[in-house]
């Protein structure tokens, strides 16, 4: 059963996402995708995981929040973008 | 009609000069000119600092069509952008308010920093990927509109190719020297607008002409009469008119709003009114002054957003809440007097037969110095 429960989790943390963007929390935002990008990049995923920390970084950086910081060296790591100075 | 009508009565002496013509006021191609060769080719008011008080503070104006940005960043300074996305071109921020981070497009969430920069563009070499060899981030940056903050009115020189703002209004910067202090703004009584159904230049030519004050504002005439004003007229740059008589306002109680620090005897009962040219028009008292900037919005309406501004801050001063709310009153029924005049002189412009009229050669100088100087700026963009 361990697949369904991991179908669970996701559909779970899907429905998390929507509700954080229809809410325009950014604090949540930020917490759900970076969960999402942790979970793909436990399984090497990491073009996915890649993606899912995009989008936290994105909304880390337009909400100004210390986590923009760690998600964009992050990305950096994985040379999928600039480095930037925070 | 001849969309490019001469403008060389316009140019003329006042003594023998008409006004300029009614295509300047009612045609659409006229006003279209204009735009271009009077208001994007100089220093125009856009808006006030007051409206980006805090870092991260963003407002977007509608400046005659054009989408910009006006944003004051964490070091305090205000900057104006085109609020264009550099991606596809989608409008970046709609309503006012405050940035935290970044300014992120809501189409493709490309990032740009408070100063502009282009600090984020997601997946723009695919899924996860968020660079690319041929998107150089520093060569795609908001457009900046060249700025300057001055009396706390914020003015754009979209064209970017007039002179410096400070050699452009030296002259004004420097005949009102004594006032480059600090200055703070009113509060909520001391901000109003004023929609008026008259091209935004006629709201220019009557404000810098003491000529028909007693006929339009007879409160005042008990007081300030006419001859108790003086023509100002510095061709290429400015025109208005000063007063000699000055009175401040006093409560129940006999206080006065507190005075600008160190000013000259002048001003003991001296006050200046002057338009900036193009479309900015300030006053100064010994004890406030205010701004207003006019709001082109088509050949036939404007809006006028009006702003006074103290010596020391509401904080400072609750005691003077009252002297302010009155102080704003007063002005806003001068300048509601007004509405009459210049949407009457917008009226009168569909009279086929008026030929722009003639000048008071004695009374109309400052008017005439702003047509001279709009046809000017005419005649220089039609010879590009």
């Amino acid at each position: 059963m361990k697949v369904r429960t991991e179908q669970d989790q996701w559909a779970t943390l899907d429905r998390l996402l929507l509700d954080a963007h229809s809410r325009g929390d950014h604090v949540d935002l930020v917490r759900y995708y970076t969960q999402a990008a942790d979970e793909r990049e436990a399984v090497r995923d990491l073009d996915a995981a890649c993606f899912y920390l995009t989008h936290a970084f994105v909304f880390a950086l337009e909400a100004g929040v210390p986590e923009a910081d760690v998600l964009n060296y992050r990305l950096f790591e994985y040379g999928r973008t600039e480095r930037l100075e925070f | 009609m001849n969309k490019h009508s001469v403008l060389s009565s316009v140019l003329n002496d006042v003594n023998i000069a008409n006004g300029l013509p009614n295509e300047h006021y009612i045609d659409p191609v006229v006003f279209a000119e204009e735009k271009q060769s009077v208001l994007f080719s100089n220093w125009s008011g856009i808006g006030f600092g007051k409206d980006v008080p805090e870092e991260g503070d963003a407002k977007p104006v509608d400046f005659l069509g054009m989408p910009l940005l006006i944003v004051r960043d964490r070091d305090g300074e205000i900057g104006v952008f085109q609020n264009t996305c550099r991606h596809r071109g989608m409008i970046l921020v709609d309503t006012p308010r405050k940035i935290g981070g970044a300014i992120r497009c809501p189409y493709h969430s490309w990032c740009y920093s408070l100063k502009g920069k282009l600090h984020a563009t997601p997946h723009v070499g695919g899924p996860g990927q968020n660079k690319h060899e041929d998107i150089d981030k520093d060569d795609l940056g908001l457009v900046r509109i060249r700025s300057y903050v001055w009396r706390d009115v914020i003015f754009v020189n979209v064209s970017g190719n007039a002179p410096d703002f400070e050699e452009v209004h030296g002259p004004l910067m420097e005949r009102w020297g004594e006032f480059e202090q600090p200055i703070f703004h009113g509060g909520e009584t001391s901000s109003f607008k004023l929609e008026v159904k008259s091209n935004w230049k006629l709201a220019v030519e009557n404000y810098c002409e003491s000529y028909h004050l007693p006929w339009v504002h007879p409160g005042l005439n008990s007081y300030s009469r006419l001859e108790d004003h003086y023509n100002i007229e510095a061709r290429n740059h400015y025109s208005g008119q000063g007063t000699l008589v000055y009175r401040q306002l006093t409560d129940q109680d006999g206080a006065t709003l507190q005075d600008f620090a160190g000013l000259s005897d002048k001003w003991d009962e001296g006050a200046e009114y002057v338009a900036l040219y193009p479309n900015v028009l300030l006053g100064v008292q010994r004890d406030h002054t205010f701004a207003i900037v006019l709001e082109p919005v088509d050949q036939e309406n404007t809006v006028e957003h009006i702003e006074l501004y103290y010596a020391k801050s509401e904080a400072e001063t609750p005691e003077h809440d009252g002297l302010r709310a009155s102080n704003a009153q007063l002005w806003k029924t001068v300048f509601e007097e007004d509405v009459f005049v210049v949407e009457g002189m917008q009226k009168g412009r569909h009279g086929v037969l008026f030929d722009g009229g003639r000048f008071s050669p004695a009374m109309d100088g400052p008017t005439h110095c702003f047509h001279h100087w709009v046809a000017t700026q005419i005649e220089n963009g039609r010879t590009v």
